[in-house]
């Protein structure tokens, strides 16, 4: 089982390398070896959510200084590993389709499963130093793949992508460095239940905002949407900004105790994000802005089930992450059919698709209830604990910041799917999108409402971890 | 837990059952003719007599069955009560008589997609009504507003239907967001979710309690469409068909927003006087509002649609007296008005499909060529105008004497004169469409198919026989229902007929409404304008115009508000993206530009000075604590 760690990390970082020598042999081997290594991975992960709760798993290289390379299952990182795996598997899967009439393809495979393999280290590190250059090495292939059309727009976008993230990861080093100063380590396990004081989590902080896409960081995360392709912009905002959630949950959660009057904070700057992303989407008309601006409301609500400090909203974040990743997956791939079968991402120019993309539309509504947070989606529960959080704080302004953001979350993906695929129709109707494509954003959407009517299996696991795992006596209680 | 399967089962049959055959009738091919309505009607009558069976077994013990829910903590809990077990009878019974109804309607979209929908809904309705753990119940409860959406979007094409099928969608969605977190605050506070034990150790209202009170209200309100949260249901009524007004908004949604209604408000809450003159308020406001609309309509539906609004004012009215005679006033209207109202709509949906149009100027004389039809709606419209002895009357006579009682005339007064009005915009209705001269087009409409004339018997039946025999779903519903909720009735009568003096009042109601239609009909010299000296009166006038334009629609002036605001959150968004990205930009850009005029090094030493600085940084940090 040790191995198994080490594999699912290993596996797609190497395999990422060998995409290049794989497309020198022939194009369709290349595409067939990045859905094997993603569906690998995704199967290691999932063997090592089955022995989660065992207990000393772990695969150690000894470096001098404290700099181990340690690699731990917890039942928090394995079902990170498991949800992004498996997003990621989606979305390898609809590149094949998606991505066949660009340039550039096969450092495009590379770079996602590199980014898979990065995320799978990131997880699973126990070593702050070695989870903060698994952060750069996913902030490294996000840069490439945003900057996959070379244009000047696309390419300054890039830019402003990595250097934000780098910028908040920067600080977080310092953060970092100055727990090493005052602990005398960066072993996580080792930190377990050590009280930090305010300034190196906040420095921390602003790493995970960055790289979440909160206020004052958020807005690289709909410029990254604009600049090229859907696909990458999905693994942005369903996979990528769960990083900064995954590290709060991790650190802040169930390793430090904090502050009460840092929560808070997080409570209040994730509030207002959710107000101010919602406000943008009702207001924005690209397509994939708007789901970019959605994405930057819901991790405020994770944020909110995170920080709150109970347990119960714990578990709901989880269970949050797990059905967002798949909903707002979903919406993307839709978006994605739309938009290269409509050409424009402009949605006063579209409307009516219902009529001609059927299935696209039942899988972009089904998904888009499970975001709102309606029954029976997987979404309302995720919600319903959140808020269960934010009342559990016993604080009024928060519980309105969040409830108005809820609210704005219905009305903009209303908009959204009613400009869409209601409104008045446009001459040239498109035909519906391919059948990968369409199976593979069906299956998330179907998930999504399979998860909702068994609940009882995932929440059960978030539960048991969130048990397992959490740090009591952080805050409130 | 109760271990009997046999009742557990029986619990499970009429929430899992539709939700089966729901997708079952999906895989029907929409050519076969009458599979799919059979497969419903089938369906629903299963439901049916599980109900009544599960009605007559409750004793004085609820039967509680669970199932393994979220976690060890929460159990999807299932409790029936008297009050459960009778909400659940009628649901069944509205979601049968349906089924049948709808074969013939025409406008109803794809049938697959319509009974998929209709059992669906009475699943969830099935849910709603006998969850005890409140989350449960929200689960049930908010999964419905899904299939209201659908259930008018698939009724026609064109902007209206798309406009109205959003409004309903996002008036129901946001009720229930409010409704989730008063859920989440009676869980916080009261640390459990589970209905019947919240009831042995009642909230109160201070503080968080009072918020959660007042957000469940908003979707118990919402539900049940009370003002100001009713103004989807004019507009669905105009852009949907007749069996889902006569299901959802007539019959279903009355139901589930006054049973929570009466939930929270007694079983949940001990409330306090401040909130009893509000909920009265909210009662008399709607009642007002809703008929004062309702009287200028010249739509059939969304003249009823408006009633459906103004008669769950009634029931609101009694809930809120908080005694036993208001709160037996308001359990029993409800249960007549869904009847009665749902029979209203099934008669629109008649004259509707035979005459090709529901606008009452083109309406008349259908009398002698819909006879049944006729006589169902008079039958009806007696008893939504409580004319005695048909069961309006009863239920109506009980809300009065619980406001007489709560001691707030006022209230009553508002009640009575909404009496008048609606009988006064009934005789306008029934006489411009049954009566009166035939347009020449309408000579030869026939009497509408059996499917749907059953249905509307029954339901006039129904309004007679809880009328004449007030005293059968007094004794055994509302009763038992009341001891359910733990109301002690005490020797009150609840049944019965009285030449007191609400009869006379009653009387001179009546007399004011018909001489009011008679003023009308002579000055219009039309039936269908018999209410234009009301409409056209000063300042009414005006007040009207407004209303049509949409001043005093609670969805209308949010849009504004929304857009205002997500207007200024843009802006904010713009303001961050400034400070992150162009402002630095701009600092960098200005900085090199500096240090280059400073002196031309190579790209080499720059970096070489860089991390010469951060290195000297780091030591500097480290030094202090490495001492």
């Amino acid at each position: 089982m040790d191995k198994t760690v080490l594999l699912a990390v290993l596996v797609p970082v190497i395999g990422a390398f060998t995409i290049p020598l794989f497309n020198r042999i022939s194009k369709d081997l290349r595409n067939v070896m990045a859905v094997v290594i993603a569906a690998s991975t995704f199967i290691f992960n999932v063997v090592l959510m089955q022995n989660a709760f065992l207990d000393g798993i772990r695969y150690v290289v000894s470096f001098p200084l404290g700099f181990d390379f340690i690699l731990k299952l917890d039942p928090l990182s394995a079902f990170m590993a498991t949800v992004s795996s498996l997003i990621s598997l989606v979305i390898v899967i609809y590149s094949l389709d998606y991505i066949s009439h660009y340039e550039n393809q096969t450092e495009y495979y590379t770079m996602v499963i590199f980014f898979m393999g990065s995320m799978m280290g990131l997880v699973y590190s126990d070593n702050l130093i070695w989870m903060y250059t698994f952060w750069e090495l996913t902030g490294f292939a996000s840069w490439r793949l945003v900057g996959f059309f070379r244009g000047d727009k696309e390419i300054a976008k890039a830019n402003k992508t990595v250097l934000v993230t780098f910028f908040g990861a920067v600080l977080m080093l310092i953060g970092i460095i100055d727990i090493y100063m005052t602990q005398g380590t960066v072993v996580i396990s080792e930190l377990k239940a050590k009280e930090i004081t305010f300034l190196p989590a906040t420095l921390i902080l602003c790493g995970i905002f960055s790289k979440s896409a909160i206020l004052p960081f958020s807005t690289w995360l709909p410029d990254a949407g604009v600049a090229p392709s859907t696909v990458t912009s999905l693994l942005h905002a369903a996979v990528l900004v769960k990083i900064g959630t995954f590290v709060y949950a991790k650190l802040f959660g169930t390793i430090f105790i904090v502050p009460e009057s840092f929560s808070y904070m997080v409570l209040i700057i994730t509030g207002i994000t959710a107000l101010v992303a919602g406000g943008a989407a009702l207001i924005e008309t690209d397509m994939k802005r708007i789901i970019a601006y959605s994405t930057i409301s819901q991790l405020s609500f994770i944020f909110l089930g995170l920080a709150s400090g109970s347990k119960l909203a714990f578990a709901g974040a989880l269970v949050y992450i797990l059905m967002h990743s798949i909903a707002k997956g979903s919406l993307f791939l839709c978006a994605g059919i739309v938009e290269q079968k409509t050409h424009t991402k402009d949605i006063t120019k579209m409307g009516g698709l219902v009529k001609s993309m059927p299935l696209t539309a039942l899988a972009f509504a089904l998904s888009a209830f499970s975001v709102m947070g309606l029954p029976p989606f997987g979404g309302f529960f995720g919600k319903f604990f959140v808020f269960k959080g934010a009342i559990e704080t016993n604080d009024i302004i928060v519980s309105i910041l969040f409830f108005i953001g809820a609210i704005l979350t219905m009305l903009y993906l209303s908009r959204l799917f009613y400009k869409i695929f209601l409104g008045s129709e446009k001459p040239n109707m498109p035909r519906e999108g391919s059948s990968t494509m369409v199976a593979s954003v069906l299956f998330l959407a179907f998930l999504g409402l399979v998860l909702g009517i068994l609940i009882t299996y995932p929440f059960d696991y978030a539960s048991i971890t969130t048990e397992t795992m959490y740090m009591m006596g952080v805050n409130i209680q | 837990m109760n271990t009997n399967t046999n009742i557990s089962n029986l619990i499970l049959i009429p929430i899992l059952i539709p939700f089966i055959s729901a997708f079952l009738i999906l895989l029907i091919s929409e050519k076969t003719k009458y599979l799919k309505e059979v497969l419903s009607i089938a369906v629903a009558l299963l439901c049916f007599i599980a109900s009544i069976t599960l009605l007559r077994l409750v004793g004085e013990n609820p039967i509680i069955y669970q199932i393994p829910w979220l976690g060890y903590r929460e159990m999807m809990a299932f409790r029936v009560d008297h009050l459960s077990a009778f909400l659940l009878f009628a649901v069944s019974m509205f979601s049968t008589l349906i089924s049948i109804y709808a074969i013939s309607v025409k406008n109803k979209g794809y049938s697959k997609i319509f009974y998929f929908l209709l059992l669906l809904t009475q699943s969830a309705a099935a849910g709603s009504v006998l969850s005890d753990n409140l989350i449960a119940m929200l689960f049930f409860w908010e999964s419905m507003v899904v299939f209201l959406y659908v259930y008018i979007y698939i009724s026609g094409e064109g902007y209206a239907v798309r406009k109205a099928a959003l409004k309903t969608f996002l008036i129901n969605g946001i009720s229930d967001i409010a409704m989730m977190i008063g859920i989440v605050i009676v869980g916080y506070i009261s640390d459990t979710y589970l209905m019947s034990s919240i009831s042995s150790n009642k909230l109160i209202l201070s503080g968080w309690g009072t918020i959660a009170y007042i957000m469940l209200l908003i979707g118990a309100l919402t539900k049940a469409g009370a003002f100001p949260f009713h103004t989807w249901i004019p507009d669905a009524a105009l852009n949907s068909n007749a069996a889902f007004m006569a299901y959802i908004p007539a019959a279903i949604d009355k139901l589930l927003g006054i049973y929570f209604l009466a939930r929270i408000s007694i079983y949940l809450y001990s409330l306090n006087t401040t909130m009893q003159v509000i909920l009265m308020a909210i009662g008399a406001i709607t009642i007002l509002v809703a008929v004062m609309m309702a009287l200028v309509q010249s739509d059939y539906k969304r003249l009823l649609s408006y009633h459906a609004v103004s008669q769950t004012g009634y029931m609101i009215l009694g809930i809120g007296t908080l005694n036993p005679i208001g709160i037996a006033g308001g359990l029993f209207h409800m249960i007549n008005h869904a009847s009665y109202k749902s029979c209203l709509f099934m008669t629109s949906g008649a004259v509707e499909r035979e005459t090709g149009t529901n606008d009452i100027s083109k309406l008349g004389g259908l009398f002698s060529r819909m006879p049944v039809t006729a006589i169902c709606f008079i039958v009806a419209a007696a008893s939504i105008s409580g004319i005695a002895p048909f069961n309006g009357f009863f239920s109506k006579e009980l809300v009065y004497k619980g406001t007489l009682a709560s001691g707030w005339t006022l209230f009553f007064y508002a009640a009575e004169l909404g009496s008048i009005l609606t009988l006064a915009s009934f005789l306008k209705l029934g006489h411009s469409v049954f009566f009166g001269s035939c347009p020449e087009n309408l000579k030869d409409t026939k009497e509408a198919p059996y499917s749907m004339i059953i249905p509307m018997i029954l339901l006039a039946a129904i309004c007679i026989v809880f009328g004449f025999g007030a005293d059968i779903p007094v004794s055994k519903f509302i009763e038992p229902s009341l001891s359910s909720l733990g109301v002690v009735v005490g020797n009150i009568e609840l049944a019965g007929f009285h030449t007191d003096s609400l009869f006379i009042i009653f009387l001179v109601v009546v007399i004011i409404a018909v001489t009011n239609h008679i003023i009308g009909f002579r000055l219009s010299g039309k039936a269908y304008k018999s209410s234009d000296h009301i409409h056209h009166a000063p300042v009414l006038k005006e007040t009207y115009a407004m209303a049509d334009k949409g001043y005093f629609d609670i969805y209308e002036i949010s849009r504004y508000i929304f857009a205002y605001f997500a207007g200024i959150m843009f802006k904010v968004d713009r303001f961050f993206d400034k400070l992150i990205d162009d402002i630095p930009s701009a600092i960098t850009r200005w900085a090199s530009e500096q240090l280059s005029r400073l002196q031309s090094a190579s790209y080499r030493v720059s970096m070489f000075f860089i991390f010469l600085f951060i290195a000297i940084y780091l030591l500097y940090l480290g030094g202090i604590k490495w001492q």
